[in-house]
């Protein structure tokens, strides 16, 4: 096996500014990378067409100026996800100038692995050897300038948690950048696939259509891989030229099988890792002593991953999370509420129309605060999520809960969304961004909303309070209950019916434990907080508005009263409720405005029934039975997601039709459901 | 195996085994010819066996049976041969009747009265030709045992996952040790070049492996 090593021609230096992506592996330090190249000059947004986070920044290094695109961390660039066709699509697009591949030190095997991929399409690469502090802590030792001449790219030694090599790694790419592509980049496949290879090079090199940006060579080997890229491309192509492609691959893959039966992939991937394995002779050198030895992350997991600790360490380190979103989160949300009510008052004294004060007051004032108040939990839980992703211990937690998900036909990373529902659906819908596979991610979407948030508490404290004073734990807990049920079943339901492609399998690094850095926590918290925050924000505004034009038009007319079109949409909307045992325009009212936020049909209904605190109980327990008021409070569970979640999951699922998916299934479910138990009750006379 | 092939598909399978036995490669067009079948509905069919991973067949690719195909088509071959071996020596039938019969009988006759059968034949049909099955030294990834290391010997699988599970260094060759498992049974952890690997033992079941 011979590596081809050949001097680059020089090119005229390119005019700036450059284009520069960032790729590697999961895990291996590019966002750092990207994060140290960048500072604060960076834009959030979303890949075209995808749900996949796409992060833009400018080079900050002097007078210096360049495009940086952090991608999603890849494997190799044979794509399984939506994230990694994202990242090989643009690896692949010629797009950027350079590539710095950024290589965990301490796992340097692997991570070539997707390096020689990218050599082998011809890319301009330059190599940050990442982790190297860590590398050195197992006492390994790299070789870099014997790695750069054999791969025949710059390799730049860094340790992006400390900021170190940056300056050295801008050099390289700058160089880089201006030189033109390197000669072919070969990994020797032996006698008989090189002699194929060599038949399939030539004829690509006769379609300019495949290699504009790719390596002959390169398309070549793919041709044997059979990749499903490529045969689209090739699709593509007039027909006298793409029978000559097809019956060509189809006639060298059939040579090769008579020698490799169904092992010619294994072949050509065996091959690399070999290739891999000869470069690194004397490339890397392992101290003896310390090998036998267990490093620090396997003794901590020896207690983490415990068959018995295991769980209830997960359990305690979601509670964690949990007591400090809420507890330091609730006080925050607290002081903004009564800020903005502060606020209101402030300015309904300095107006004196009541109708104009109403309408700065309570729709703009209460819209931005009903915006404002979500801040404080979600700002928090992004943090924490992102310290647990950033320390390795989300890959345990997925490891730890695989074997309960796959009940549910879900992977082991939907369980983290789910059990933030129950804190707000906001940030759930929004963590399942995590999950690779797509129908995965749009399921585990669709059910959180059934987990009962927060929100929902005040609701079920009561109706419990007045209709089930004896057992009122039991009560708000069936209700908990009934939702993870139906999320359960809807899971298996949207699983069997909406998604039936293949199950994504569970193949994933459990990286070692690294200490998170402040500031990319800090930077993630803002990116995932700010992107909620714009389009979000719109929309839960928009709504508040529009709820108080409705409860304040015809003009004239009493606040959410009856003659209000608030109230007479819920009147016209009672009927529907009939046989649910809630057919009030009150009650229909509260449904509505709970729409931009469960608690608020607590209000609603102090509101519509014009009574305070104590009135409130009065009149409801007037107007409720207690069969009814359950019926309500699994309504009040069931029925569309609010505004904030559907805002979410609009942006999340990029798709209007999920979207009014996700709404549509749950009014219909809650409506069924409530009919249920109401029909279901008086039949079993508890009417 | 997760749903119950029917006779149809049976056919297809067992048609593939029988070329592959006598052709370098089966084409699509073989079988159809063979089974007096459509060019269109056989490549229908061997769509739906390779949704089921039975055939790996490729946009331009000859037809070729995976492990799980080849050993259920060796299975309803050998009821073929154990029915038409019950129909000809014990039951005197005409040859060219038995083989037709048997070709029908092979869909429908349960497990348990074939082994019945072929315990009967063992025991009073005497000169049998053994139908041999497929030998499986290996052991699978995923029934090792904490701490126990082992070297790679062959993925049992196809497609995207096989890619995948090479892709992540799970090599033939290279040295693995299974570091744990999860604290539900599942997935295990291995350690693989040097770095920790998760995966579900329905993917671990599909890397054979030999004990070091
Ligand atoms: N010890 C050490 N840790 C690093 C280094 N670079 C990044 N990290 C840490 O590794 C983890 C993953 O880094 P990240 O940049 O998110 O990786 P990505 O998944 O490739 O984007 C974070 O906790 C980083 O703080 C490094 O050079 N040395
Ligand atoms: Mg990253």
């Amino acid at each position: 096996m011979s590596i081809v090593l050949e001097k680059r021609p020089e090119r005229e230096k390119r005019p700036a500014p450059i284009t520069v992506a960032v790729a590697g592996n999961p895990n291996s330090g590019k966002t750092s990378i990207f994060n140290n190249l960048t500072g604060s000059h960076q834009q959030v947004g979303n890949w075209p067409g995808v749900t996949v986070t796409k992060k833009e920044g400018q080079l900050v290094m002097g007078s210096t100026k360049a495009r940086i695109v952090d991608l999603p961390g890849i494997y190799s660039l044979g794509a399984y996800s939506e994230d990694e066709m994202v990242a090989r699509d643009y690896i692949l697009s010629g797009e950027p100038d350079v590539i710095i591949d950024v290589v965990d030190a301490g796992n340097i095997e692997r991570n070539l692995y997707l390096t020689t991929q990218m050599l082998e399409a011809g890319g301009n690469i330059v190599i940050a050897l990442n982790m190297l502090d860590e590398a050195r802590r197992q006492n390994i030792h790299i070789d870099v300038r014997a790695l750069a001449d054999r791969l025949g790219i710059p390799v730049v030694p860094t340790v992006a948690r400390l900021q170190q090599g940056m300056k050295e790694l801008v050099e390289a790419v700058l160089e880089d950048a201006g030189q033109s592509k390197p000669k072919p980049f070969r990994i020797y496949y032996g006698e008989l696939i090189e002699s194929e290879l060599e038949i399939l090079e030539e004829l690509v090199k006769t379609v300019p259509e495949l290699t504009a940006r790719l390596h002959p060579r390169y398309v070549a080997v793919k041709l044997l891989e059979d990749e499903d890229w490529l045969h689209k491309k090739i699709e593509a192509l007039n027909g006298d030229t793409r029978e000559r492609l097809m019956m060509a691959a189809g006639d060298s893959i059939n040579r090769l099988r008579k020698h490799y039966g169904e092992d010619l992939d294994s072949a050509l991937i065996e091959q690399r890792y070999s290739f891999i394995a000869d470069l690194l002779k004397g490339v890397v050198t392992r101290s003896e002593d310390k090998k036998e030895k267990d490093t620090f992350t396997e003794v901590v997991d020896r207690v983490v991953l415990n068959r018995y600790l295991g769980i209830p360490i997960f359990l305690l380190v979601m509670f964690g999370m949990f007591q400090t979103t809420f507890t330091l989160g609730a006080p925050l949300s607290d002081m903004i509420e009564t800020f903005f009510a502060w606020l209101g008052g402030w300015v309904a004294g300095g107006i004196s129309s009541p109708l104009m004060s109403s309408l700065i007051v309570d729709a703009v004032i209460g819209g931005v605060g009903s915006v404002l108040v979500f801040v404080p939990p979600i700002f928090l839980l992004f943090l924490i999520i992102s310290i647990l992703e950033d320390s390795g211990y989300m890959a345990r937690a997925a490891y730890i809960m695989d074997r309960f998900m796959q009940n549910l036909g879900l992977h082991g990373r939907s369980f983290i969304p789910l059990l933030i529902g129950f804190g707000c659906n906001v940030p759930a819908v929004m963590a399942a961004r995590s999950l690779e596979n797509k129908g995965d991610r749009l399921t585990t979407i669709l059910i959180a909303p059934l987990m009962s948030c927060a929100a929902r508490l005040p609701v079920y404290v009561l109706f419990v309070g007045i209709f089930f004073t004896a057992y009122q734990g039991l009560a708000v807990f069936s209700l908990y209950l009934l939702g993870i049920v139906l999320a359960i079943i809807a899971a298996h339901l949207f699983k069997k019916f909406l998604f039936r492609g293949e199950e994504a399998p569970f193949i994933l690094e459990i990286p070692p434990y690294r200490i998170p850095t402040l500031k990319t926590a800090l930077l993630h918290m803002w990116e995932r907080g700010s992107q909620f925050l714009k389009k979000a924000g719109t929309i839960i505004f928009a709504a508040v508005v529009l709820v108080w034009a409705m409860s304040n038009l015809p003009w004239g007319v009493e606040y959410a009263s009856q003659e209000s079109l608030m109230g007479m949409m819920g009147s016209w909307l009672a009927p529907v409720f009939e046989p649910l045992g809630f057919g009030t325009w009150q009650a229909a009212s509260a449904l509505i405005f709970g729409l931009l936020a469960k608690e608020i049909v607590v209000g609603t209904l102090a509101v519509v029934y014009g009574a305070g605190e104590v009135g409130l109980a009065a009149a409801i327990s007037s107007a409720y039975t207690p069969l009814s008021a359950f019926s309500f409070m699994v309504m009040v569970l069931v029925y569309s997601p609010c505004v904030a979640t559907i805002a979410a999951i609009r942006r999340e699922t990029d798709s209007r039709g999920w979207t009014a998916f996700a709404i549509g299934y749950s009014l219909v479910l809650g409506w069924v459901l409530a009919l249920t138990v109401y029909q279901g009750g008086k039949l079993l006379g508890l009417g | 195996m997760p749903k119950k092939l029917s006779p149809s598909m049976q056919d297809y399978l067992e048609t593939i085994l029988d070329l592959s036995s006598t052709d370098d490669e089966v084409r699509i067009t073989d079988i159809a010819n063979r089974l007096n079948i459509s060019k269109a509905s056989t490549n229908q069919a061997i769509g739906g066996l390779v949704k089921r991973g039975m055939v790996t067949h490729r946009h331009y690719g000859p037809v070729t049976l995976t492990e799980m195909g080849r050993s259920e088509a060796e299975k309803i071959r050998y009821r073929h041969d154990v029915l038409k071996k019950l129909l000809i020596d014990v039951m005197k039938v005409d040859p060219e009747v038995a083989e037709q019969d048997a070709c029908l009988m092979e869909h429908t006759i349960s497990q348990e009265t074939l082994t019945k059968l072929v315990s009967f034949m063992e025991t009073y049909v005497v000169g049998r030709e053994e139908t041999e099955m497929p030998e499986k030294t290996y052991t699978r990834l995923s029934d090792l045992m904490v701490g126990t290391k082992a070297i790679i010997k062959k993925i049992v699988s196809s497609g995207s996952i096989k890619k995948r599970i090479l892709e992540m260094g799970l090599t033939v060759g290279t040295t693995v040790e299974v570091k744990g498992v999860a604290p539900m049974g599942d997935p295990i952890d291995v350690l693989v070049k040097g770095y920790h690997l998760s995966l579900r033992k329905k993917e671990a079941s599909l890397v054979l492996v030999e004990v070091v």
